[in-house]
């Protein structure tokens, strides 16, 4: 076992080397994903295929600012996979407002992560409507975005504006097939990330071929 | 400087940045939502801020809606303020004395986050709506597991009396006689019973002296009696769920199901999602929907849209002439969305929607009786030599349809007596439309499956009820486009072929 960064681990499993977090409850499983107990120590299997975060590690992401303590604006909680990895990572100490506006994925998010895990603030509303969230205060360190919309990239925006520090970091899964199903996927990642660079700095930019078709993902610094 | 400030653990009043008073919510879900809904009264506060007598900042609208009507002298923050408030909640709300420390704020405003993305969870899951689309889902889902079942039926009781195959048409008489057991227990009793006329009775009669099918024994026989169990019990269900769509439908969509009757209604209903979303979403959306395939392709290669989805359905689409059904299918989609913004925002049932909707049927009727040149279809030519495998399938899928239809005549007969009915009333007597249809569709989903069963591997062809009219007309009209398209990109792909 390989330790990376202090916030995911590299774990042989089915004479693999698997990604993982140490679980913050341990006993319990969000998605199926295996249990794996080290030194005492329990881990949870990390599916790329599930999670585009993973995903991006998987594909040689550098920037990687969660760790223990780090306050979280996740847009498009969806189910949570993610969002239990980020809550895993950011540990007791860390926060993590999660937001999803469809009321059935909120449901198993709500019973399979939320209610286990103390550092995880369930916000069940319009990510479009960033003044209307409760129970979001202050700023945050890292905004992470995971929406299917058109306009994703501007509802992005507008809620880093509310909400990242300055300097802190902006994760933004470009679904390019959401945004439009005509264009060559590789163009609206170009535009989309244009659409950043007035005031973010880009940092990188990952294909997540293999584990998620036509999707991007970008991770910028907000200098504004 | 008095300032008004919304927490989700309570209302705080501060003077110069020091607590004045404070009135912690009891139950902080209840009285916020109350609050945002403009619903709550807070006499405490606003007594105290009526003593106060003078003007004071407020950090949430809704709050401030509320105390500007006890007429409270009140403003709403400048956005300075505003963000000092949202980064120093937590500060705020110990010094409130809401909570004792941070870390008890923290823990507090969690407990409030999922109390009140809880509650909102369930407020959505009560929605009638949400039923109606599971309801309409599970019929559509039973026709499909009880045609597969009777066509097994048919197989497997068919080896033992073959002739009843050809001879009876339903999915429900067919079962209720092998339920009788074997060909020698049956009788003209059984088939009385099973609701056949007379004339039908006496040829089963004649039949079943001299079939041709061997014996089967008991415990064949008992699985197959299950199995037929099973298709009346399904039978009975859909029944009660067609009536619970219809019923539910016009409750809550009244003016939906007056233009697109409930079970078109209430499927447009499950792919838009819910009723409140179907009514943001444009008429162009509601057209095709149930189409995305082709309206995908026709995006990506540029080949014709489709013309209706989901709309194939409805009576006045179906039975229109190939060319006209584009255009009513957009006169049906662009009401049905009025429809469905009245049943969401207004009141009542609106009858001139569909009096508006008959006479612009009417109106593409006269105008568009004739097919204009571009609409006929020229007769393609395949041949084995120049399709591709894309054009022979195309050619063979065509040329399947046509046979098919030939051969089906026997059954197609309730089929296009029915069609023609719809067309009647659709078409011609607006006025008298949706009744007719309401007739025509309860009959027709009475009947589970009155088409002429063929034999076992057509089995996919039939169907019963409205999906047979339904999933199974408006694959076949989507072939139509899709063998328009096919043959559109075959074209490109030729193209391709011959760079």
């Amino acid at each position: 076992m390989e330790e990376d960064n202090q916030s995911y681990f590299w774990i042989k499993s089915e004479g693999e080397q698997k990604i993982s977090t140490e679980n913050l409850v341990p006993g319990n499983q969000v998605y199926k994903e295996k249990l794996i107990i080290k030194k005492g120590i329990e881990y949870r299997l990390w599916d790329p295929f599930r999670s585009k975060l993973a995903a991006s590690i998987m594909n040689g992401l550098e920037n990687f600012p969660f760790k223990n303590n780090t306050k979280v604006l996740y847009l498009g909680a969806s189910t949570g996979t993610t969002v239990s990895h980020i809550s895993d990572i950011v540990g007791p100490s860390g926060l993590v407002f999660a937001v999803e506006h469809a009321s059935r994925v909120a449901r198993d998010f709500l019973d399979r992560v939320a209610t286990h895990r103390s550092n995880i603030m369930p916000i069940l509303q319009d990510a479009r409507k960033p003044k209307e969230y409760f129970s979001v205060f202050g700023k945050v360190d890292v905004v992470y975005v995971d929406i299917a919309q058109p306009d994703q990239t501007k509802i992005a925006v507008d809620n880093c504006d509310m909400f990242l520090k300055k300097d802190g970091l902006f994760f933004l899964v470009i679904k390019t097939r959401s945004i439009d199903v005509t264009k060559a996927p590789k163009r609206i990642v170009e535009e989309e990330i244009e659409k950043l660079r007035e005031r973010f700095e880009i940092l990188e930019s990952i294909d997540l071929h293999p584990y998620d078709k036509d999707h991007a993902m970008v991770i910028a610094k907000y200098k504004n | 400087m008095y300032s008004v400030i919304l927490t989700e653990l309570g209302i705080s009043v501060f003077n110069d940045g020091q607590v004045d008073k404070s009135f912690p919510f009891s139950n902080p879900v209840k009285e916020y939502l109350a609050i945002k809904n403009k619903e709550a009264k807070l006499n405490e506060l606003i007594n105290y801020l009526a003593k106060i007598q003078r003007g004071v900042s407020v950090s949430d609208e809704s709050l401030l809606a509320i105390l500007k009507k006890f007429s409270i002298d009140c403003h709403i923050m400048d956005l300075e303020e505003l963000e000092k408030v949202q980064s120093t909640k937590p500060q705020i709300i110990v010094d409130s004395g809401f909570a004792s420390n941070l870390q008890d704020t923290l823990g507090k405003l969690r407990e409030f986050a999922l109390g009140f993305s809880s509650s909102k969870v369930t407020e959505v899951s009560q929605s009638p709506d949400l039923h109606i689309i599971q309801a309409i889902n599970s019929l559509d889902e039973i026709d499909k597991i009880a045609n597969g079942l009777s066509s097994r039926l048919r197989e497997w009781y068919g080896l033992h009396f073959p002739e009843l195959d050809n001879m009876i048409d339903s999915i429900n008489g067919y079962a209720q006689i092998v339920m009788a057991g074997k060909r020698e227990s049956l009788s003209k009793q059984v088939f009385e019973e099973a609701g056949f006329p007379e004339s039908k009775v006496e040829m089963l009669s004649l039949i079943l002296s001299k079939s041709r099918g061997g014996d089967i024994s008991d415990i064949n026989l008992s699985i197959v009696q299950s199995i037929a169990k099973q298709i009346l019990d399904f039978y009975e269900l859909r029944k009660k769920l067609e009536e619970h769509v219809e019923s539910e439908m016009q409750e809550i969509a009244p003016n939906l199901s007056a233009i697109l009757g409930t079970a078109v209604g209430a499927r447009i209903l499950g792919r838009a999602g819910s009723l409140k979303r179907m009514a943001s979403l444009p008429a162009s959306t509601i057209q095709v929907l149930g189409a995305e395939k082709a309206l995908f392709r026709s995006l990506k290669t540029g080949s014709q849209p489709p013309k209706h989805g989901l709309l194939f359905q409805h009576a006045m689409v179906h039975a229109a002439p190939r060319w006209q059904r584009g255009k009513i299918a957009r006169a049906v989609a662009a009401k049905a969305v009025i429809a469905a913004r009245v049943d969401v925002y207004g009141e009542g049932l609106n009858q001139t929607l569909l009096e508006k909707l008959n006479i612009r049927v009417d109106e593409i009727g006269k105008k568009y009786e004739n097919p204009t040149e571009k609409d006929i279809r020229k007769p393609q030519q395949f041949s084995r030599g120049d399709g591709n495998f894309g054009g022979r399938r195309e050619g063979g899928r065509r040329e399947g349809g046509r046979r098919e239809g030939g051969r089906r005549e026997g059954g197609r007969r309730e089929g296009g007596r029915f069609d023609e009915r719809r067309r009647e009333g659709g078409r011609r007597e607006g006025g008298r439309f949706d009744e007719r249809r309401r007739e025509g569709g309860r009959r027709e989903g009475g009947r589970f499956d009155e088409r002429r069963r063929e034999g076992g591997d057509r089995n996919e062809r039939s169907s019963y009820g409205n999906r047979r009219e339904g999933g199974d007309r408006n694959e076949r009209s989507s072939y139509g486009e899709r063998r328009r398209e096919g043959s559109d990109s075959n074209r490109k792909r030729k193209k391709f072929g011959r760079r």
